[in-house]
């Protein structure tokens, strides 16, 4: 089963109907201690990383997220909420963030229009997450923020600079894109972050 | 691909002639001045036209080149070059490269020794071309021998450049010859064109990169009137663009149905749209937009219905726009899974609802829809009425309130199948940095290429031609992959 963190600032209504098409029992919970007990988890996220890691702290479920990981758990953060899983960000200031991967969240200084929005090809080596995918493939994009060079990079893509698109480090999972916008190719990314757990 | 600033030098200042006269002469200044103005960095590759010299056939300006030298660029000189001593004067003031014109043209001998005598690198034979025939003598008269002859003989003497001047592209604003520098990748197979004339938007710079075959481009006109930056344009001929390029079915809807018409008139049904969603996200669909076409409150809350019936059926990025008054329509339709939506006449009379979209909902979130004329001007309700403002300006403010991309559409175009409004596109996409997305025309596989190259369009939007299957997505896609322009 999946347990779907029920974010008031994502869009809540693609990414569940993602994670139903790809054919799992799926669980829609802001609920600490269901968190904290989960074994499979999707952190969504749209728009601010300060709002939405505000929102993580207030409900507790910041504490649920790192406890369920020391616990086990499997975690998939997509698009914001894969910039939580990071130390920080540099929007608005500085923002600590979840801190389960190292690296800082930075605005793109390339000479392309920010925010990206659009498809965008993504480069990888062989890895469970891309199974079935060529590397090049393009997936979409909405954001303004990214990590460059994360320690724990398993794909990247340019945007007139170079930034980590996808990252792995354990059980911990973190897609830049939106992989319920991308067709077939991100419902693949969805499914293979559900097998592999 | 390199950037190559172009000065034209006479009397010891900058110049340009007008319809290369010498009489008609527009002063900028010394030439350091006009380096300095566009903030030319040191290690730039420089073109340099010594006029008196083209006329007069012997060089003039070796001062100047002298000077320039100095300063680290890597000077690439042209005018009037009509002899080894020539050659060797310029060489010996500084010049990395030398530009030969006629001579190349009409001396296969000369060009033969001065390839042999100072090498394929720095020696660049230039032709002007126009309509097809190689023009020589400062345009005023055609070659004696065909262009392909004339490349085909260059390209035996193993030059590593050559230089092709459009001369109907020079100095306007319709954008480089892409046509002409593509027919050249078998022309002078094997030898990198530096491509001039026309260059005068970002875009331009990266659809000449991706032809494959040009390794520079000489922009002169659009970088002294300040409508493209150095520093702009060598971003985006440095810049991967492998980026891709967007093809989006759109869905007009009415009463729970997919119609079309033609100039926003003749409705005629056109079946299903989760059905026809379904289908263009199976052949490719990158996005789709859906547009509401009724004018009434009944019709407003059906599209709703629309909107979310088409949502949950397809896992692409869907804009949905038409009869969006203000911020509630908006957020009724986000709600309802749009990712986007599409503002148009309640921006007209209210630009300050893009700021407050922007702000609520996020830049990616709004999408400017303008309908254009003719004559580039901004017509509102369903093309009835026009707005009275021009829409090159109304799509810069909207972009600096905080629209973040535009989806332009040219009326008079719509349904036609003619071909999109070119003109249209490279004046708004060459006037603002958020995406353009090209509507109102699409008939043939040329046209989406021309949308990307010339017209500057990041998404070319079609309706009916993809409603009635005169075209697939996917035959749209596989043509500009063969034309070497990115698509998923």
């Amino acid at each position: 089963m999946i347990t779907l963190i029920d974010s008031p600032v994502a869009n809540m209504a693609s990414i569940t109907r993602a994670l139903r098409h790809v054919g799992t029992e799926l669980e829609v919970t802001r609920d600490p201690g269901a968190i904290a007990a989960a074994r499979t988890i999707v952190l969504p996220g749209v728009g601010s990383f300060a709002a939405a890691m505000a929102w993580l702290t207030s409900t507790s479920i910041d504490r649920a997220l790192r406890d369920a990981v020391a616990a086990g758990a499997s975690l998939l953060g997509i698009c914001v909420g894969h910039q939580l899983l990071f130390d920080g960000s540099q929007e608005m200031g500085t923002t600590p963030g979840l801190g389960l991967l190292r690296g800082e969240v930075r605005p793109f200084d390339g000479p392309l229009p920010v925010p990206q929005i659009g498809w965008n090809r993504v480069a990888f080596a062989p890895t469970p997450l891309f199974d079935g995918i060529a590397s090049g493939t393009p997936f979409y994009f909405v954001h303004s923020y990214a990590v460059a060079n994360a320690a724990d990079e398993i794909a990247r893509a340019d945007y007139g600079v170079p930034f980590t698109a996808a990252v792995r480090r354990g059980r911990v999972f973190g897609v830049q894109f939106h992989p319920e916008k991308s067709s077939e190719a991100g419902l693949r990314v969805l499914r293979n972050f559900v097998q592999w757990t | 691909m390199d950037v190559i600033p172009s000065i034209d030098v006479l009397q010891g200042s900058a110049v340009r002639l007008m319809r290369g006269e010498f009489t008609l002469v527009t002063k900028y200044g010394t030439p350091e001045e006009v380096l300095d103005s566009l903030e030319v960095a040191r290690g730039t590759r420089l073109h340099v036209v010594d006029l008196e010299a083209s006329r007069s056939g012997r060089p003039v300006e070796t001062e100047i080149v002298r000077r320039l030298a100095r300063r680290d660029l890597r000077l690439q000189v042209g005018g009037g070059i009509r002899s080894l001593h020539d050659a060797r004067t310029w060489l010996d003031c500084g010049a990395e490269r030398l530009v030969i014109g006629t001579a190349a043209a009409e001396s296969p001998d000369l060009l033969r020794q001065l390839l042999e005598t100072f090498g394929p690198e720095r020696i660049i034979p230039a032709i002007d071309v126009r309509d097809g025939a190689v023009r020589v003598a400062g345009w005023q008269r055609e070659a004696a021998q065909p262009m392909p002859e004339i490349l085909a003989r260059m390209r035996e003497l193993g030059p590593r450049e050559i230089l092709v001047t459009d001369i109907n592209h020079d100095g306007v604003l319709r954008g480089p010859s892409f046509a002409l520098y593509r027919t050249l990748r078998h022309w002078a197979a094997g030898c990198r064109i530096i491509a001039s004339g026309g260059v005068s938007t970002a875009g331009d710079i990266v659809s000449l990169a991706r032809l494959g075959n040009v390794s520079g481009c000489v922009i002169g006109k659009a970088l002294l009137d300040g409508r493209l930056s150095l520093a702009e344009a060598n971003a985006r001929a440095s810049t991967p663009n492998a980026i891709p390029e967007r093809v989006i079915p759109c869905l007009d809807v009415r009463a729970g149905r997919v119609v079309k018409g033609v100039k926003f008139a003749n409705i005629r049904d056109a079946g299903d749209p989760v059905e026809a969603a379904t289908r263009y996200e199976a052949e490719g669909a990158d996005e789709l937009v859906v547009l509401d076409i009724s004018a009434t409150e009944e019709g407003r809350r059906t599209a709703v219905e629309t909107v979310r019936r088409v949502a949950e059926s397809i896992y692409i990025p869907l804009t949905v726009g038409g009869g969006v008054r203000g911020i509630d329509d908006f957020r009724a339709l986000l709600r309802a899974g749009a990712d986007r939506v599409a503002i148009n006449s309640a921006a007209v009379a209210d630009p300050g609802l893009i700021a407050a979209c922007a702000r609520e909902f996020g830049v990616q979130a709004v999408v400017l829809s303008c309908d254009a004329s003719r004559d580039g001007e901004v017509v509102v309700r369903s093309g009835r009425q026009a707005a009275g403002i021009d829409a090159v300006a109304w799509c810069k403010q909207a972009e600096d309130l905080g629209a973040g991309e535009i989806l332009l559409t040219a009326l008079d175009r719509d349904g036609t199948q003619q071909g999109f409004d070119l003109g249209l596109l490279r004046a708004v996409s060459g006037a603002v940095r958020i995406g353009v997305i090209a509507s109102g025309g699409a008939g043939r596989l040329e046209d989406f290429r021309d949308a990307v190259e010339t017209g500057g369009a990041r998404a070319m939007l079609a309706a009916s031609l993809f409603h009635d299957r005169r075209l697939s997505i996917g035959a749209v896609k596989e043509f500009l992959t063969a034309e070497g322009i990115p698509v998923r």
